[in-house]
């Protein structure tokens, strides 16, 4: 059970003492070491004979771009960066468990929040598209009855994002874990590979997938 | 694990701050440019199409301008040739009334020719006749006598031949 809880690693000072746990502090780990690899990484680009680690690295920015691209389409295009972003950060922040920290996916702060700020892009990018009366009338469709539904379609949508994650992250946990705890050498090899990384980057590539899927439907 | 608190809050944050950072960082440049290089091969590309056309264009100008000469030279060539057969033409009815000139010459100065040796051959074969019949008639000389002889020669010889 101690491993399961998210510590908290200090306290500020403010307000009778915020709490700051480890998601937050492994968070802004993951931040500092995507925004450091990537000045690293962009620096010396060239538009004409482009280095091995430019063409991979654009390879792999173009292939991300061009995934959401085909979910979006035209009038998505502009949600692209962030989709990209929470997919390298999940995907990151599942993987980092491996490196001996503690993985934020793990704490449902950090499920929720990434859930709260896919269903606030979903429905920004439906009221920007259709202009805020043809957003609410979205609601009544296909017929006014169904309005109820559509309504709780808002919290259902983020809520099972939120708990899809974490539950995944969790459960795989939990369960390598056990594995470990009953047979410590080469049986959890297999598994680690199947619940670490494959399952980490499902999760993350589910988790942007419905995202930019709903985007979509919002600005149909 | 399952109490939600600030850490929602700073996760939120994060998130914003995390997505301003990778889109200056990382997406924007990455995404720029290859935004650069797309619009170099397009415009390369249009280049090269319109180079294309304007070779094409060349071509048929030139092959336009040839088959124009070839046209061109066969008609000089045809013109030639058709001059060439009417001087040949020419050349040839000049020659001919040339040689017919030169043979009528030739046979006008032979028939004079002739003429004047037969003349000729007239007058010594009178004086021939002449001595002859002086010397016949050297006794009786007479020239009556000689009269009469020569007539009678000269209808003899001139008729008689």
């Amino acid at each position: 059970m101690e491993e399961l809880n998210c510590d908290t690693v200090f306290t500020i000072p403010l307000f009778g003492g915020i709490p700051v746990a480890e998601s937050t502090v492994v968070t802004w780990i993951i931040m500092a070491g995507l925004v450091l690899l990537s000045i690293l990484l962009v620096r010396n680009l060239k538009v004409e004979n482009p280095g091995k680690v430019q063409l991979l690295l654009e390879s792999f920015i173009g292939w991300l771009s061009d995934f959401f691209e085909d979910i979006l389409g035209e009038h998505g295009k502009r949600y692209i960066p962030y989709l990209i972003t929470v997919a390298l950060y999940i995907g990151v922040a599942n993987l980092i468990g491996l490196l001996g920290f503690k993985s934020p996916t793990k704490d449902l702060n950090v499920t929720a929040a990434l859930a709260i700020m896919s269903i606030i892009l979903i429905e920004y990018a439906g009221i920007r598209q259709k202009g805020p009366k043809k957003w609410v009338k979205s609601f009544a469709e296909p017929m006014p009855l169904l309005a109820p539904i559509n309504v709780l379609e808002i919290f259902i949508r983020p809520l099972s994002l939120c708990m899809r994650l974490f539950g995944n992250v969790l459960g795989a946990f939990v369960v390598m874990e056990l594995i470990k705890l009953i047979v410590p050498v080469f049986v959890p090899v297999p598994f680690s590979f199947y619940f670490d990384i494959f399952d980490g980057l499902i999760q993350a590539y589910v988790f942007v997938f419905l995202t930019s899927l709903f985007v979509k439907e919002a600005v149909e | 694990m399952l109490k939600l608190g600030w850490d929602l809050v700073f996760t939120i944050i994060n998130l914003i701050v995390l997505y301003l950072l990778l889109k200056k960082f990382l997406i924007g440049p990455v995404t720029g440019i290859m935004e650069k290089r797309k619009a170099l091969i397009a415009s390369s590309l249009e280049d090269a199409a319109a180079q294309k056309n304007q070779a094409q264009e060349m071509k048929q100008q030139y092959e336009q301008s040839l088959a124009a000469s070839r046209l061109e030279s066969d008609e000089i060539v045809a013109r030639a040739r058709i001059d060439a057969r009417a001087e040949y033409e020419q050349i040839l009815k000049d020659a001919g009334v040339q040689a017919g000139q030169i043979i009528e010459n030739a046979r006008k100065s032979v028939e004079a020719e002739r003429e004047q040796a037969l003349r000729e051959m007239k007058a010594q074969i009178a004086s021939l006749a002449m001595d002859a019949a002086e010397k016949v008639t050297a006794g009786k000389a007479g020239a009556e006598l000689d009269q009469a002889l020569f007539d009678q020669f000269i209808t003899e010889t001139g008729d008689g031949k």
